[in-house]
């Protein structure tokens, strides 16, 4: 098949940016679209035009790198996938394909289609772990964790930090992201010690970045490849409700 | 929470930060909608004494007024209303402000509803509303009261563009709480998987209730009451 | 070129109480005053720079990732080993060593190996202690299984995210300390040199990946945690940016490679579809416990699965291996799905064998199937657009992991004093071929409880001065990072980095795949230098080098695979024999087995780099097996 694709192009953080408008053809639909994306960038490599940058690694949906906004979804229109997971045999011939980076005041543009989601790593670095230091630890079996929690637990901790539901959300909210985190610790025993502390820091790190507030419209679940569930955000709100009643 | 320390009045100090931060907005804005939707609940309560006639109405109408309470409750509720509209506006602009530069395109996978979509839009229609609502029915903007307030809100209904601009705004409640109620419960932390699906649907009934039952009001006094008029009424305002 | 394992003496299972006694310790109050590089931060870089870090040590990390938490290891499925014995089915820490060094067709180190399953039950309660969500049963406890054909349920996992939840843990633990302040995080960087000087390894220069500029840090210490070379294959399980450019650096100055030719080839992975192929996926193995992997009797039978009737399909590992049938090791399952493509009878007629689920839904219902497999038949069904459920699925072998990697002693010190190699990256514990849920064992002991130790050990004896990134090393170090980034950008040719990448895992694959020999081998000896030379003259590489540059970065590390290739090739002719995931098709049994050569190969094979265009050096160190007893493998 033949496409058009309209690409956002952006030098560097400072510039300005602007759509760009490519022709590809001879797609294929067992493609990946990120392997469209290669395709393409061979032909500008080869033709001595710069590539279009935009962040992939492990291609096959858990590292969390790639993060396209394709026709205005996050990780483009399959639910429960990642960019990199998204086949051409969705789209059809003469299709146009608008491609933007994720926007959000937090998560500033690099370079075309990466943006920095660093802000992450700082909200996690604010309390999203457990303070136990290497060689602390007791037997593994000497904490009963009941299935149940441990299955939710592992639902909330499924999250591979990509950004969509930042993307997605029309206010740019990291809610999604930050309660994953919160419920997985809230959910298990080893979380308890240090619950009203956690959650007032990482709440605190994620406003400080700038990240809007949640107006519960869920996008961020729709749009979330490892369907993470908005149940985890009500926790994040009654987790952060009680801390702040409880902290001294 | 360290800014607590440097501030005199601990205390208000936090409740400060809580305001401030993204989620205490949000909970407040809750707990605000939330007192409001009572209010919605008390106000269609007494105005269903409408459908008693006029002297139902206008002795339940007395009675309010003589309440020596009553203006304690107006300014608390002016003050929910402020509280929930100027946090929005805060968190609006916040939200807006998180994402400087928008989408060519956006369309999103399909979880916003059209309530969920416009919620700044039926917030302003209701503030609208109410500003209207309050200035004809109490204020007497347009029209004195006189002794019989059955036979002025009824003579307000009659006028074809107050009714529809009536129903129009109850419409917008209900699209408003068609969100609202829903994500309230999810804001202040509330949900199950056995109860939130029920909660959502008891939201959206509720939403459905309240603005069936206010815009009954106009339908039934400003379009079929016409002839029962003739016999029961003492003539409309105007 | 000495090698010194300093491996203990005494008996095997106290050498490490020893040797952690014998290790001289840093004094608390100086361990802020060293400065420790830590580069990758996977499973093995995260988990070391977390816990030098809480003991005290100035910590600063590296990765080519915009965060620490998306290096590879997120990537693995299965689970992790340890020798907790939970299911009271008779492992031990003994037992755990013995099917370690034997499932490494014996071309481990003994000494190595026991400390791996010695600390094996400490990484699981270190994991357990920071919330990873390891799978549980009802009454609370942790859940195990057996895997990869072990025979006892040694294994721990989170779903089929075994590795995600486990990096992530690291990665907390990571953060805790980049809050603290005590480990600086720079992602985004790509480290391109060492920097040796006295002979000790001070530091290193990476490109900053968003500005492009060239940045020198110095340490007293160097961690190389940079994960395998699969794609020096172009076409593997890998992620894209798994590469070998820093171990192939650190081998440039100084630092021995050992094993190179030790890689492992996983026989389920969903087959290329075309020349746009950029990774292949990895199907769990888990698979082949109801599926039955056939081919069609008739060369070059092209016909649908379903049209080809039962008389006429060979399930050949059924009637190779009788006894264990489709569940025969990783190698040799692989193998056999590569004799029967070379004999022109692979799947609808291509380079693929099929997995069939059809006996098992009929026995076991579809429900069944489903429950038991459905989410890797949906991932399936989305990448090739095939129902399983309805035909046999398509499977070929794909490169999976490298065994090989630098060389390190007891310390997990390479040959170059005070540069350490972790993980992956290293050749340490896996022999000539690796069992299912071990690698993620090897990354977290080497980064929790082997370098907090050793790396103690080595400050608290090296004599080392004081060293700024202004000192000679660093400039020099810095110039050839900057001439050789310069001459990348300044070729001026047509042809693209993925193609050139594209031409050498082709000649790595047919020559240096599953099946080697002597004349592929020495094909690909003739031809890497040639697709080298070639590379240097018409790489086209647009963009600057002062700014983001992901054609700049492939074709640097396309580069360096350029070079490491031939070692590789040049490895795998050298060691006449066949063993693990090392198959030399001169050396088989009658029945087409690998045939180890004990008497001349019991080595590790130590690669010396001689100088550019110079032939490196083949160095051994003997293996000496006094604690396992060396059988050949039989699986028939």
């Amino acid at each position: 098949m033949n496409l058009t694709l309209k690409v956002w192009r952006q030098k560097d953080a400072q510039s300005d940016g602007g759509f760009v408008e490519y022709k590809i053809a001879d797609v294929t639909n067992d493609m990946s679209f990120l392997e469209m994306l290669d395709i393409l960038n061979e032909e500008l490599v080869a033709k001595g035009s710069d590539a279009i940058s935009f962040d992939h690694d492990c291609r096959e949906g858990i590292c969390g790198m790639c993060a396209l906004m394709i026709d205005g979804q996050a990780h483009g229109k399959d639910k429960a996938a990642t960019s990199c997971q998204l086949h051409m045999r969705r789209y059809q011939d003469g299709d146009t394909i608008t491609i933007e980076p994720f926007r959000a005041k937090a998560f500033p543009v690099l370079k075309d289609l990466v943006v920095d989601r660093s802000a992450f790593d700082r909200i996690q670095a604010a309390g999203g772990f457990v303070s136990v230091a290497t060689g602390n630890a007791q037997d593994a079996n000497a904490i009963l964790i009941p299935k149940q929690n441990a299955e939710k637990a592992m639902d909330a901790a499924s999250c591979i930090g990509c950004g969509a539901c930042v993307a997605a959300c029309p206010n740019a909210s990291a809610m999604l992201f930050v309660a994953a985190k919160v419920s997985q610790y809230a959910l298990l025993p080893q979380g308890r010690p240090e619950r009203e502390k956690r959650v007032l820091a990482m709440r605190e790190a994620m406003d400080a970045e700038g990240f809007g507030h949640c107006t519960n419209e869920y996008e961020c679940e729709a749009s979330c490849p490892k369907g993470i569930n908005v149940s985890n955000i009500a926790r994040l709100n009654r987790e952060f409700l009680r801390a702040a009643v409880l902290a001294e | 929470m360290n800014a607590a320390k440097t501030c005199c009045c601990q205390c208000s100090c936090r409740l400060f930060e809580f305001l401030e931060s993204s989620i205490g907005k949000k909970v407040m804005i809750a707990l605000a909608g939330f007192l409001l939707c009572g209010f919605l609940i008390t106000h269609l309560a007494g105005n269903m004494f409408m459908f008693g006639g006029a002297n139902a109405f206008n002795h339940y109408a007395e009675a309010l007024e003589s309440n020596p309470f009553l203006p304690l409750a107006e300014i608390g509720l002016a003050a929910l209303f402020l509280l929930h509209i100027a946090l929005t506006i805060r968190a609006k602009f916040a939200n807006m402000a998180a994402r400087p530069v928008a989408y060519e395109v956006y369309q999103g996978k399909g979880a916003r509803t059209p309530g969920s979509s416009t919620m700044a839009a039926t917030g302003a229609l209701i503030l609208a509303f109410i500003v209207i609502h309050v200035a004809t029915l109490k204020f007497e903007v347009g029209g004195s009261k006189g002794p019989d307030l059955f036979a002025h809100v009824t003579g307000w209904f009659k006028n074809p563009l107050y009714a529809g601009f009536y129903i129009l705004a109850v419409a917008g409640v209900g699209l408003h709480l068609s969100h609202g109620v829903q994500s309230a419960i999810q804001t202040l932390g509330v949900s199950h998987p056995r109860y939130t699906p029920m909660f959502r649907k008891l939201g959206l009934l509720f939403a459905v209730a309240i603005s069936v039952g206010f815009a009954s009001l106009p339908i039934y006094f400003g379009f079929f009451h016409h002839d029962m008029a003739c016999c029961a009424a003492k003539g409309g305002a105007q | 070129m000495k090698l010194d394992s300093k491996v203990p003496t005494g008996p095997i299972e106290d050498q490490w109480d020893k040797h952690r006694f014998e290790l001289k310790l840093v004094n608390p109050a100086n361990k802020r005053k060293h400065k420790v590089l830590v580069v990758g931060t996977g499973l093995a870089g995260a988990s070391a720079a977390a816990s030098l870090a809480e003991l005290g040590y100035n910590v600063e990390a590296f990765c080519v990732q915009d965060s620490p938490r998306r290096a590879h290891s997120i990537a693995a499925q299965g689970g992790i080993n340890a020798a907790k014995n939970y299911p009271n089915d008779g492992d031990s820490v003994w037992r755990l060593f013995y099917d370690t060094v034997k499932g490494g067709d014996f071309r481990a180190r003994e000494s190595n190996v026991y400390r791996l399953a010695q600390v094996s039950n400490a990484i699981i309660d270190q994991c357990v202690a920071q919330g990873v969500p390891f799978a549980r049963e009802y009454g609370g406890l942790l859940d195990n299984r057996s895997f990869g054909g072990a025979q006892v349920s040694r294994t721990f996992y989170a779903r089929g995210q075994t590795g995600q939840q486990l990096l992530l843990g690291a990665y907390s633990a990571l953060l805790r300390q980049v809050g603290a302040g005590a480990v600086k995080m720079f992602p985004r960087r790509e480290m391109l040199d060492l920097v040796v000087v006295d002979g000790v390894a001070r530091g290193i220069v990476c490109r900053n990946l968003v500005t492009g500029a060239a940045e020198k840090y110095w340490g007293d210490a160097v961690l190389l945690c940079t994960g395998g070379y699969g794609n020096v294959f172009n076409l593997s399980t890998n992620a894209n940016s798994c590469n070998v450019t820093a171990a192939w650096r650190a081998h440039k100055r100084g630092a021995a490679f050992a094993n190179p030719c030790f890689t492992q080839i996983h026989p389920t992975c969903i087959p290329v579809a075309g020349a746009h192929q950029s990774k292949l996926t990895l199907m769990s193995e888990s698979l082949r416990n109801d599926g039955r992997i056939w081919v069609p009797k008739k060369k070059g039978d092209a016909r649908k699965p379903q049209d080809i009737p039962e008389s006429e399909r060979d399930y050949y590992l059924e009637r190779k291996y009788p006894a264990f049938g489709n569940l025969v090791p990783r190698d040799i399952a692989s193998r056999a799905a590569k004799q029967m493509t070379d004999d022109g009878r692979g799947a609808r007629g291509g380079l693929a064998v099929f997995l069939d689920f059809q006996d098992s839904i009929k026995r076991l219902g579809k429900d069944k199937i489903a429950e038991k497999y459905g989410n890797l038949f949906d991932m399936y069904h989305h990448i090739t657009d095939e129902d399983p459920y309805q035909a046999p699925m398509r499977i070929y072998p794909a490169v999976h992991y490298a065994m090989g990697g630098l060389w390190v002693d007891y310390n997990l010190m390479t040959t170059v004093p005070g540069l350490f190699c972790l993980g992956e990256a290293n050749f340490s514990d896996h022999g000539a071929n690796r069992l299912g849920a071990s690698a993620l064992m090897q990354g977290l002991a080497d980064g929790y409880f082997v370098i907090p130790y050793t790396l103690g050990g080595y400050l608290a004896g090296a004599k080392l001065g004081k060293v700024t990134t202004d000192h000679d090393a660093f400039r020099e170090a810095e110039s050839s990072v900057t001439a050789r980034t310069k001459k990348l950008l300044s070729s001026g040719g047509k042809r693209t980095p993925q193609d050139f990448h594209r031409q050498l895992g082709k000649v790595m694959w047919e020559n240096v795949g599953m099946g080697r020999n002597a004349k592929g081998l020495k094909e690909a000896l003739s031809q890497i230098p040639r697709i080298r030379e070639e590379f240097w003259k018409t790489v086209s590489v647009t963009g600057s080098g002062e700014s983001f540059n992901q054609t700049l970065e492939r074709a640097g590390r396309v580069a360096d695979f350029l070079e490491f290739g031939e070692l590789l090739a040049k490895d795998a002719l050298l060691r006449e024999e066949s063993c693990g995931g090392h198959f030399r098709e001169e050396h088989q049994t009658e029945d087409g087995e690998a045939k180890r050569d004990d008497a001349n190969f019991s080595h590790v094979a130590v690669w010396e780099h001689n100088g550019e265009g110079q032939d490196p050096a083949r160095h051994t160190e003997p293996l000496t097996f006094e604690n396992v007893h060396i059988a050949q493998r039989n699986y028939a």
